[in-house]
């Protein structure tokens, strides 16, 4: 081993087969960026030229990857944490387009309030903050002067941006989780951001109208507690997925008179392409005056999911007016609610001629988390004589007690299309 | 020839118009070309006879190619479409420099399986996974050509291949895949390693760079004609560590000291003599118990642990040494002040004589050892 090594000369055949470093710098922070944090600050070292190749890469993901960890005592690895970012973004000399912080053991601390701070002086535009433990934590004010922000994602934060804020004009995708905010806060975000397309909201407190007015929105998918739910300007939406996690209220249904929630939910979603209704948004559907059919069939709707209860009245009313407005279905998904108590059996529903050829372009199936009774088997039978072009039916039951007993049903059941499969899938 | 001057035109238009104003240079491809296109409609060309286009190589080598595959590369579109080259020998497009004839052939490749949209997302990434299977070098030169000719879906494959390949390696290991030089001065090396496991090795380790740096300095500093005398260490990296690690705690013992007089340190010139002799001793303790190793050895080191740009000065951050060794830390500097002070006399004549034997390392011209090296020639 010798003492000191001088510098090598560059030899030509080393800069010949060095085929690596000479890329363009724009392929080399692509190629960095899809490292880890670690392996691309540790490419400072490789050579001359790799010193500071790694500091102009525009994405920079901190997660439980970067940072490896052997200690188990939490403020030290804490520490550790906060000293890695910091250096990182102390060193890192360009633009920032995507930051994303998300690591197990981080606590809401100052330290993020002042790396936000940091990287809203550089032109981000996506940014993704999930806080795994503790509190909600309170967003800096900084992050809403990021004004190219593209895409937003947070988990476990509380929003209170200041009186200032005028939104995100080129925000376009917008993923709230485990949040906190007001209601005029929450209709101000949607409403000032112009461009938006894609929304999602998942566990939120803080706010129960949705009133959702976002002329570009495409995508909205929500699952949380609320009260009402509305659209407005909503033209371009085409996947929506609505789970409703609590049971409407008892009083809902008789007070809030006989406008139909049915009628106002599709009113202004005339190009929808794909919907889910989950948990017990049916329920919410369900209040009101339901018509037999809405006054302009969803023309575009392909895909349908709906979570039932088959012996609800009102629910299978909302779904039969769901049914018999979108003739171009070609997907249906039909889900039990599992943990409703019976409050009464609901037969002949299902059962009758009037509703002829109403699933002209049907093919796929599936029905899940049925126990049997009754009103399920009228459904499928139904179903099952009224699609011309079913192409396969898929029942998943939710137990195994009375299986046998449902298969025997299923097979007496006349079939409108001689190309269906009926499958009967283990619970 | 005029048409070809719109701003939008199908690929298939473009091959008709082409081959309609060059009919004289073509082959006679062209003329049943046009035979279709009067009769049939301009849709049909594509269907019935394959078009090629020229194209040269930096290396100055012709070829033709299929112009509904070739077209697939932004750059050769732009080219015929803007500039309405590629139609015969004299006309071909020419490529960027960074594109020889091997690379255009794999692009070809990948672009004829690609530009059919018959093939599902599963054939088409499993067609990809073959594709990029290629020694690294060739790999470099195909992201190379790919970026030159803006074919980005390419530009994103070869990119994450190279990603994949670097991930997880020590900088040898990639050091000898991708050729790289190993070029960085001993100095460059000598940046602090960014703690990031908290390992207190790496702690000491940073500490002994900063010293050697410190050191490094000096020697730039006094700037000895002679050659230095190279000193070849044996020891092994493990040996190093081992020390380190705590064998013999008077590195460690240093911590403390070392802290505190960081700042003086660094103004070297403005010392008393006490203070001087108190840096002094803890730097011929750290001499005299380790060697400050080699430069290969702590490339080694380096390259075994996390490595980085330079991060920050070890010894002026609070160190979150764990208690007990602290308090072991802080046990050692006392009794060492105490041992110190009572046996001044006898410690300047042991630093003067380590001063002599340590001449080759501090190469100091000066013949009274190491304290003269600290003095401020102002001071004398």
């Amino acid at each position: 081993m010798k003492h000191r090594e001088p510098p090598k000369l560059p030899c030509k055949i080393e800069t010949e087969q060095d085929k690596l470093s000479n890329l363009p710098a724009h392929v080399i922070d692509q190629i960095l960026s899809q490292l880890p944090v670690k392996d691309a600050v540790r490419t400072s070292i490789l050579s001359r030229k790799w010193r500071y190749k790694w500091a102009t890469i525009p994405h920079l993901v901190f997660d439980n990857l970067c940072i490896s960890v052997s200690s188990q005592d939490q403020i030290l690895v804490r520490n550790k944490l906060v000293n890695v970012v910091d250096h990182v973004l102390l060193l890192h000399n360009g633009p920032i387009f995507k930051f994303k912080l998300s690591h197990q053991d981080l606590l809401g601390v100052t330290d993020i309030d002042r790396w936000i701070l940091h990287i809203s002086r550089s032109s981000i535009k996506e940014f993704v903050l999930e806080i795994w433990k503790g509190q909600r934590y309170k967003v800096p004010s900084s992050l809403f002067c990021c004004r190219e922000l593209i895409h937003l994602e947070l988990f476990n934060c509380l929003l209170k941006p200041p009186t200032t804020f005028k939104g995100f004009r080129n925000l376009k995708s917008l993923d709230l989780q485990h949040i906190t905010l007001a209601q005029n806060v929450f209709e101000k975000l949607i409403s000032s951001c112009p461009m938006l397309e894609r929304l999602t909201l998942m566990n939120f407190d803080g706010f129960s109208h949705l009133n959702i007015d976002a002329p570009n929105l495409q995508f909205f998918d929500i699952g949380g507690v609320f009260d009402d739910v509305s659209f407005e300007n909503t033209f371009n939406l085409a996947l929506v997925s609505i789970g409703l996690y609590v049971n409407v209220k008892k009083d809902q249904t008789l007070v809030l008179g006989s406008s139909s929630k049915l009628l106002r939910f599709f009113v202004h979603l005339p190009h929808i392409r794909r919907l889910e209704i989950q948990s017990y948004f049916l329920k919410y559907l369900a209040i009101g005056n339901v018509p037999s059919r809405l006054p302009r069939p969803c023309a575009d709707l392909n895909y349908l999911s709906v979570r039932i209860n088959f012996n609800d009245p009102k629910e299978s009313l909302a779904a039969l007016c769901l049914l018999r407005s979108c003739p171009n279905l070609q997907e249906l998904e039909m889900l039990a609610r599992p943990e409703e108590t019976c409050t009464g059996t609901l037969t002949d529903f299902w059962i009758g001629d009037h509703w002829s050829s109403m699933f002209p372009q049907l093919r796929v199936v599936k029905i899940a988390g049925i126990s049997g009774i009754r009103s399920e088997l009228d459904f499928i039978n139904f179903l099952l004589s009224n699609s011309p072009v079913l192409e396969r039916v898929t029942v998943k039951p939710v137990s195994v007690d009375g299986g046998w007993d449902l298969m025997k049903e299923l097979l007496r059941f006349r079939r409108a299309s001689t190309r269906a499969e009926v499958i009967y899938s283990d619970p | 020839m005029s048409e070809l001057n719109m701003a939008v035109i199908k690929p298939e238009e473009v091959i008709s118009h082409v081959t309609a104003s060059y009919r004289c240079s073509f082959s006679s491809h062209v003329l049943i070309v046009e035979c279709f296109v009067l009769e049939e409609g301009w849709g049909r060309v594509l269907e019935m006879m394959k078009s090629y286009i020229w194209i040269e190589t930096a290396d100055g080598s012709l070829q033709q190619v299929e112009q509904e595959v070739a077209m697939f590369c932004p750059f050769i579109c732009h080219e015929v479409i803007q500039k309405g080259m590629g139609s015969s020998k004299n006309h071909a497009i020419s490529l960027p420099q960074r594109v020889n004839p091997a690379m255009l052939s794999l692009m070809l490749d990948y672009c004829r399986f690609h530009q059919v949209p018959g093939h599902s997302n599963k054939e088409r990434k499993s067609f990809d996974e073959k594709f990029i299977r290629m020694d690294t070098k060739r790999l470099c030169e195909l992201t190379s050509a790919a970026d030159s000719l803006q074919l980005k879906p390419l530009v994103d494959l070869t990119s994450r291949a190279l990603a994949r390949i670097i991930e997880g390696k020590t900088p040898e290991e990639i050091r000898e895949i991708f050729h790289l030089p190993d070029d960085l001065t001993e100095e460059e090396k000598l940046e602090p390693l960014k703690n990031i496991t908290d390992d207190p090795r790496i702690r000491l380790l940073n500490r002994l760079y900063a010293k050697k740096r410190k050191e490094l300095k000096e020697r730039e500093r006094i700037k000895n004609v002679e050659a230095e005398e190279e000193r070849v260490d044996d020891r092994s990296v493990d040996d190093l560590l081992s020390f380190i690690n705590g064998e013999d705690s008077k590195g460690i013992k240093t911590s403390k000291n070392r802290k505190k007089n960081r700042r003086k340190k660094d103004q070297l010139k403005n010392t008393s003599p006490s203070e001087v002799i108190e840096i002094n001793e803890q730097e011929s303790n750290g001499l005299k118990g380790s060697d400050l190793g080699e430069t290969s050895e702590k490339q080694d080191v380096t390259d075994e642990m996390f490595a980085s740009k330079p991060e920050f000065d070890d010894g002026d951050v609070d160190d979150e040494i764990d208690p007990a060794l602290k308090e072991k830390i802080d046990r050692e500097v006392e009794d060492f002040a105490r041992r110190l002070n009572s046996d001044w006399p006898e410690r300047m004549q042991e630093i003067l004589s380590l001063g002599q034997d340590m001449k080759a390392l501090h190469h100091s011209s000066n013949g009274n050892g190491t304290i003269r090296k600290y003095t401020d020639p102002e001071q004398k």
